[in-house]
């Protein structure tokens, strides 16, 4: 099916391994291990979010800055080769000393740096990870996202602004990471006091998407108190608009994903698409699980029936207990079941809400993962806000996620 | 076809990587012989009469059950009507019971116990059962797990059987004490019965006898039997690439009419399930097929261990 054409492009990537700090929004601040591709920044949660090109020969080099060896793994990847001390190139493999095995692929020891080389040869969404002490390390948040653009991907232009190919059902308008996450934050201060770390105690107290747990998973790409959490989790369209939805199963369990009042349209997992030759096998869910190691595509769309610019009053309104409407204190409604209309609230209520957009809560359904540690709201929770047509930037919903212009 | 076996429930210890052992229940296929872990493999061929034995030497009732079957479980109850067993079971201390059945799907099936399973289960009383389809021979155009025209087409199977151990359980209930299965915490996590990396060790005469480490070509198609006999959920992952999900819990995704197969990188097997899936060998090497619920991949608290193992691929013949 892909043509056979010679592709030059190359790609190089710089990474290193090294620790920080994240935030949790009841005060917490939680030691971490992570990627980063700045020497001068500390770890950031998840690792940097890869965007590659189908075809191109990407060389991503780990500097590991931590105390013990370090290693990446690209699941989904064909053909992955580190180079060795010597300059050659050499398919990676999983490593021995003394008969036992010390790393599913090759490692940089500390202090070292090591070069892996692939061809992104199949466009989809995947996972990097650590492979070394894959227990600890990627719990500990070694960890980040891929995406590779398809061969005839055009930014602007409809018909190649698609997931996996023109004609392949997945075309978007906007895309959004959601890269689920859990944090024992006993064994990552076990880490922290170079104490021993006994997976067997296992018990998470955080849930995250994006590294970030509510409320903050709803603040913006880059928020000024969450330097080493940059990236957002909400997902922001409008009407009509198709949007991907890219779920990166990164934690060590499973998380059922659910939108409130709406399905989403499976179209890929691990990055293959759901097709067979012609025969289309996608699937429509109100609630995905997102599993260890594995990637679920979807494309979603809100439809307001009777909804126009013009008249802004869909004549089915979404169910009022589909909105965000909360006993918190706090809400994202807005005041008004009309889209673009802002209405009166409780005095004691504060609302977030910025342009009479519908808030939909989009979270894990395990609803103790909706906390942080015992407190709702937080965890694994975010929300899809479908803003009047016309009113929501260009620049919500693209990847790469770039820092603002100073 | 007929297809007769005895089965022998009984009491017997297994021992784990760091040498940690600990009592178990198993099947065994002989009077004399001991129990194994998982019980020995039942092969049968789709229209064989299957007809198994149970002799119980344990001191309470154990049975057999065969989800996905052509068999009506018949549940015993006590007399004030409790549930005692799913199916019709065998007695303490030299009981028998004799279960038939036709085989009528191909596929990959698990049985175990049906008695206090909760128990019973986890001390390692299960197996699996293999049934060929009717148009199979061994030879190359009709080697496959459902049958010609079902993608299932294979050049080597491995059964790859995950499940958990909790040893202070299996402790207390070796020695008659009581235990909470509330209490439940498995500290060894297992591929037929053996943690890593005694996984990757051949086929033995061990009290956990297969092996689940695989050796082939480039471009062979491995059939990998992938069934959940724990209590937790496992999700596999292949790290040399992808594989093809061919069937799920006996059922083939590929009919002549419609194509349901896809790949995957990782599968997520939840307790009692079992997925039939086609790996075609790539490039030479060697790549390791392992739990992506990283806890479960440790002997202990220590990497590498639990449910991972090897996959040798060699250059391919000419």
């Amino acid at each position: 099916m892909d043509q056979v054409t010679t592709d030059t492009r190359e790609r190089v990537i710089n990474l290193w391994a090294r620790d920080g700090y994240i935030s949790i929004p009841d005060g917490n601040s939680i030691y971490i291990w992570g990627f980063v591709d700045d020497p001068g920044k500390s770890a950031q949660l998840p690792g940097p979010i890869l965007v590659l090109s189908q075809g191109e020969t990407v060389t991503v080099t780990l500097t590991n800055h931590l105390s013990e060896p370090v290693s990446i793994c690209f699941p989904g990847q064909s053909g992955v080769k580190a180079i060795t001390s010597g300059g050659g190139e050499s398919p990676v493999e999983p490593q021995y000393q003394d008969g036992k095995l010390v790393s599913l692929t090759n490692f940089a020891a500390p202090g070292q740096s090591l070069s892996y080389i692939f061809v992104a040869s199949r466009p989809g969404t995947y996972l990097y990870e650590s492979g070394t002490n894959p227990h600890k390390q990627v719990h500990m948040g070694l960890y980040g996202a891929i995406v590779v653009r398809p061969k005839d991907y055009m930014a602007h232009h409809p018909k190649h602004r698609t997931a996996y190919g023109a004609g392949t059902g997945t075309e978007f308008d906007r895309e959004y990471l959601l890269i689920p996450g859990e944090i024992d934050p006993e064994l990552h201060q076990a880490a922290e006091n170079g104490q021993s770390y006994d997976i067997r105690s296992y018990k998470p107290r955080y849930w995250t998407l994006n590294g970030r747990s509510n409320p903050d998973t709803d603040l913006p790409n880059f928020a000024g108190h969450l330097p080493n959490q940059p990236y957002s989790a909400m997902v922001m369209a409008e009407p009509d608009e198709k949007v991907l939805l890219r779920y990166v199963g990164a934690g060590i369990e499973s998380h059922p994903l659910h939108p409130h009042g709406n399905h989403t349209r499976a179209v890929a997992l691990d990055g293959r698409l759901l097709r067979n030759g012609r025969v289309d096998l996608s699937y429509k869910r109100f609630t995905v699980l997102v599993s260890p190691g594995q990637t679920v595509d979807q494309i979603f769309q809100w439809h307001g029936l009777g909804y126009t610019p013009a008249n802004t009053i869909p004549t089915l309104l979404p169910g009022l207990r589909n909105l965000a409407i909360g006993h918190t204190g706090m809400t994202m409604w807005s005041g008004s079941p009309y889209l673009g209309v802002k209405g009166d609230l409780p005095v004691d209520i504060v609302s977030y809400n910025e342009a009479g957009e519908y808030h939909f809560m989009l979270h894990s359904h395990e609803e103790p993962q909706i906390t942080n540690w015992g407190e709702f709201p937080g965890g694994m929770m975010t929300m899809i806000a479908i803003y009047p047509t016309g009113t929501l930037g260009q620049h919500h919903g693209m990847l790469p996620i770039t820092p603002p212009a100073p | 076809m007929n297809v007769v076996k005895e089965f022998w429930a009984k009491a017997g210890s297994i021992t784990m990587p760091d040498d940690v052992t600990m009592p178990f229940w198993g099947f065994a296929p002989d009077p004399d012989g001991a129990p194994q872990l998982p019980g020995p493999t039942i092969e049968a061929k789709v229209g064989d009469d299957v007809r198994i034995t149970l002799h119980n030497t344990l001191a309470e009732p154990v049975s057999m059950i065969f989800p996905g079957q052509d068999i009506i479980p018949d549940p015993v109850k006590d007399e004030n009507n409790t549930l005692v067993s799913f199916t019709q079971h065998a007695l303490p201390d030299g009981g028998t019971v004799t279960y038939s059945f036709r085989a009528v799907r191909p596929g990959t099936y698990l049985y175990e116990s049906g008695s206090s399973p909760e128990k019973q289960v986890q001390m390692g009383l299960y197996g699996v059962l293999i049934i060929r389809p009717l148009d199979y021979y061994p030879i190359e155009s009709t080697r496959t797990a459902y049958g010609i025209g079902t993608g299932t087409g294979y050049d080597i199977e491995k059964i790859i059987v995950a499940g958990e151990l909790d040893s202070a359980l299996h402790e207390k209930i070796a020695a008659g004490l009581p235990y909470d299965m509330l209490n439940f915490a498995p500290d060894y996590f297992t591929i037929n019965g053996r943690a890593y990396p005694d996984t990757m060790n051949p086929d033995n005469s061990t009290s956990q006898p297969y092996g689940a480490a695989v050796k082939t070509e480039s471009g062979k198609r491995v059939l990998l039997r992938l069934a959940n006999a724990g209590f937790l959920t496992h999700s596999l992952h292949l790290s040399g690439g992808f594989f093809r999900v061919a069937a799920g819990d006996g059922t083939p995704l590929r009919t002549y009419f419609l194509d349901t197969t896809y790949e995957k990188t990782t599968i997520t097997i939840g307790s009692g399930q079992v997925y039939d899936c086609i790996y075609t060998a790539g490039m030479p090497g060697e790549i390791y097929l392992y739990d992506r619920e990283l806890r479960y991949t440790v002997n202990a608290d220590r990497f590498p261990g639990g449910i991972m193992t090897r996959l040798q691929i060699v250059p391919g013949r000419p």
